[in-house]
């Protein structure tokens, strides 16, 4: 089966909670797997399992120190989602605010018959 | 005067397949309820000005058939159809959802409606068959933006209700 598009499999890498959760502990800076467990109280096969879909569709970034191999956030591929999410907000606010507004204006109406 | 709850819908992404939307209004259940199902209601709304909405026609009954197209003021012409699979008065809608765009995305959107005190939580799961349709949903235009918000852009999307942190 083919491989879905990189800018796809980033939603895909996003959608899971624990990989949020992971990307949100590396938001305070770079970090070793040991340090995520602990920080996470999540199993290290499963923080590693994660920490590869991350690393594949490029949100982390990997260096060796030492014995140690050390993850890093990179939040420059985020950008596709961002423009995307913004843009999707904003058409639903708009379109859910619309609706607001009209249910509102229908209130009204019932107040003064 | 209630305070105006524009720009408060809650957007949500439970799975890869799901897009989840959670908005609250003040108006009783029932009343909502019509202004999401009736299309005389629906034609006030949906699209963004009230005159481009060319088709507004629901069928609202289990297996009834909506149709809805509106114009983009770019000249772009909208057209969502589906049918009714599920509905219960006020409180549940469930139809399939088609964009005629993207004839292989076909997905179910499921609205469940909840009133407390005057004020009804309308919550929209919109479930996509498989990535490919949610492909299209998600297909980004790569246009460029501003960088400067992107650490709290980058936060409110981890932790949108401040729940993960620390955890």
């Amino acid at each position: 089966m083919a491989r879905a598009s990189t800018t796809s499999d980033i939603f895909n890498a996003i959608a899971e909670a624990h990989r949020r959760e992971i990307m949100d502990a590396l938001m305070a800076g770079e970090k070793a797997v040991g340090a995520l467990v602990n920080d996470l109280s999540m199993p290290q096969p499963q923080v590693s399992k994660h920490l590869r879909v991350l690393s594949e569709v490029g949100l982390v970034r990997c260096r060796a120190e030492g014995r140690h191999r050390m993850y890093s956030l990179e939040p420059v591929r985020l950008r596709p989602l961002q423009d995307w999410l913004a843009k999707y907000e904003q058409a639903m606010n708009d379109r859910l605010d619309r609706m607001d507004d009209y249910l509102q204006e229908l209130q009204r109406q019932g107040e003064l018959q | 005067m209630t305070p105006n709850r524009h720009g408060t819908a809650v957007i949500e992404f439970p799975s890869a397949l799901e897009i989840v939307t959670t908005r609250e209004f003040d108006a009783p259940i029932e009343l909502v309820f019509d202004v999401l199902t009736k299309p005389e209601h629906v034609r006030n709304w949906f699209a963004p000005f009230e005159d481009t909405m060319t088709v507004c026609s629901i069928d609202l009954r289990v297996g009834g058939k909506y149709h809805m197209v509106f114009v983009t003021d770019d000249g772009t012409e909208c057209s969502f159809r589906g049918t009714y699979l599920e509905i219960e008065r006020p409180t549940r809608i469930v139809y399939t959802w088609l964009f005629e765009g993207w004839p292989d995305a076909e997905a179910v959107e499921t609205v469940d409606l909840h009133e407390i005190d005057g004020v009804t939580k309308v919550k929209m799961n919109l479930a996509f068959r498989d990535q490919a349709g949610r492909d299209h949903m998600t297909k980004f235009d790569g246009q460029e933006d501003s960088w400067d918000k992107m650490e709290d852009y980058l936060r409110s999307l981890l932790d949108p209700n401040g729940a993960v942190s620390g955890s």
